[in-house]
């Protein structure tokens, strides 16, 4: 479980930091060449923060839940979620180490992975310029003006069974959604999406 | 992580804090008395503590009267991290990121793990007004599951219940829909210091719910036995 979220996360990273080259027309570019764009667009940011409007769709229920909330990173390995009332909650991630706050009482748990399914470890594999596509994945880049899709497509029986990123050329992130193989779909907007700001680790605490 | 003295001194503030606003005079609600809670669904958020640890998030559930219980539990990104369906006396807790699922009778959910307190939801889910809105003060009676409970009631809503085995579960923030009141906060407490409070967000009382959003889809799901849970 743990480590799906870390996909999902990572995977939301990369794309919202990404810099991408505009398109005037819809196509599709080689995901081998969509990946290393963003690997390299990723090397330029050092930090970001974004307002996220966080969707879920229950497909057995056929109800829907909005919240809202914020999102920052820095690197190399700090993360932070904090959502609004009346869902109140945060979470930070530093490399390894979960710590979140949240319900009614503001509940705390604490969480500490394994060192190789840590943040750190996960973008030192950044480092490298990407050559292979993951293995078990399918993944389609689409430019459509200055729109940009990314869907990745897991070939297992997982809980994700697709992963879309709208993005714009500039790298700002317009939107993730992760649709589950049981109908349910998790939709995050971002908006006011500021790159390099300078975060400190004081931004990336359960207290303020 | 809190100690188990902290623990301890947060349920009794909690308590307290409690008491004092059930203590407090508040208006009477416009209901119609009677009026039960066939369906609920709603938005949660959703805290469970037990002696060792504890876990709150946010999601959905509905309830059908009597029995019948679908709760969601999201992860930070909302994804489904946690589905509990129960009816009867069987439950399944279906975990979609490891694609397994954990089915049994409530009766034989673990021990520890904070897993206890979903013994007693029907009990809870149990709190019809009383028939005049007038009714107040403390009565024992014997529940519909034949228990026998003390029951508190504030210009006719329930506010408390109790058993002589220890659980109590109190009901607050009441509000109306369609006629009928029910509690949107409710704190479960049992003699093993495990509690649930449960708050309701954009509650629809008494629409109509299908048969489908109380089971589980299992289809490609590792199923075990719940001896082999070990907590949420």
């Amino acid at each position: 479980m743990i480590r799906t979220w870390l996909n999902i996360f990572v995977a939301m990273i990369m794309l919202s930091a990404g810099v991408f080259s505009s398109s005037a027309q819809a196509r599709s570019i080689p995901p081998l060449e969509g990946l290393e764009v963003l690997r390299k667009g990723f090397s330029g940011l050092t930090d970001f923060t974004a307002d996220i409007t966080q969707e879920k769709r229950l497909s057995l229920m056929k109800r829907n839940m909005s919240m809202t909330g914020k999102v920052r990173f820095k690197k190399p390995d700090h993360f932070f979620m904090e959502i609004n009332p009346p869902y109140n909650s945060k979470m930070v991630l530093i490399d390894s180490v979960i710590e979140m706050a949240g319900g009614p009482e503001g509940k705390r748990n604490r969480i500490v992975l394994p060192p190789d399914q840590g943040l750190g470890h996960w973008f030192a594999k950044l480092l490298a310029p990407v050559t292979t596509l993951p293995d078990g994945v399918q993944i389609l880049v689409d430019i459509s003006g200055s729109l940009y899709t990314l869907t990745v497509t897991p070939q297992g029986k997982g809980q994700v069974k697709e992963l879309t990123v709208s993005f714009l050329s500039d790298g700002t992130i317009r939107r993730l959604i992760i649709l589950e193989r049981n109908g349910d779909k998790a939709t995050m907007t971002f908006k006011n999406l500021r790159r390099n700001i300078g975060l400190t680790e004081r931004e990336f605490r359960l207290d303020p | 992580m809190l100690t188990k003295s902290a623990m301890r001194l947060l349920i009794i503030t909690v308590i307290l804090s409690f008491q004092a606003a059930c203590s407090m005079v508040r208006p009477a609600l416009d209901y119609r008395p009677g009026a039960t809670v066939d369906t609920l669904s709603a938005a949660i958020s959703m805290s469970v503590t037990t002696a060792e640890n504890g876990m709150s998030g946010s999601g959905f559930m509905v309830y059908r009267r009597p029995d019948q219980l679908h709760l969601v539990m999201l992860s930070p990104f909302g994804t489904t991290m946690l589905e509990i369906f129960s009816r009867g006396e069987q439950i399944t807790l279906l975990y979609p990121g490891s694609s397994t699922a954990y089915v049994g009778k409530i009766a034989d959910l673990p021990e520890k793990g904070g897993l206890q307190g979903w013994r007693l939801m029907r009990w809870v889910m149990e709190a019809a007004p009383a028939a005049s809105a007038s009714t107040n003060g403390s009565f024992e009676r014997t529940g519909a599951q034949g228990t026998v409970e003390k029951v508190t009631y504030e210009n006719g809503l329930v506010t408390e219940k109790s058993t002589r085995d220890g659980e109590h579960v109190y009901y607050s923030r009441y509000t109306v829909a369609n006629g009928v009141p029910f509690a949107a906060e409710l704190l479960l407490m049992n003699s093993k210091d495990e509690r649930i409070r449960i708050v309701l967000d954009e509650p629809e009382v008494n629409t109509p719910l299908e048969d489908a959003v109380f089971k589980p889809q299992l289809s490609g799901i590792k199923i075990l036995p719940l001896s082999e849970l070990r907590g949420l």
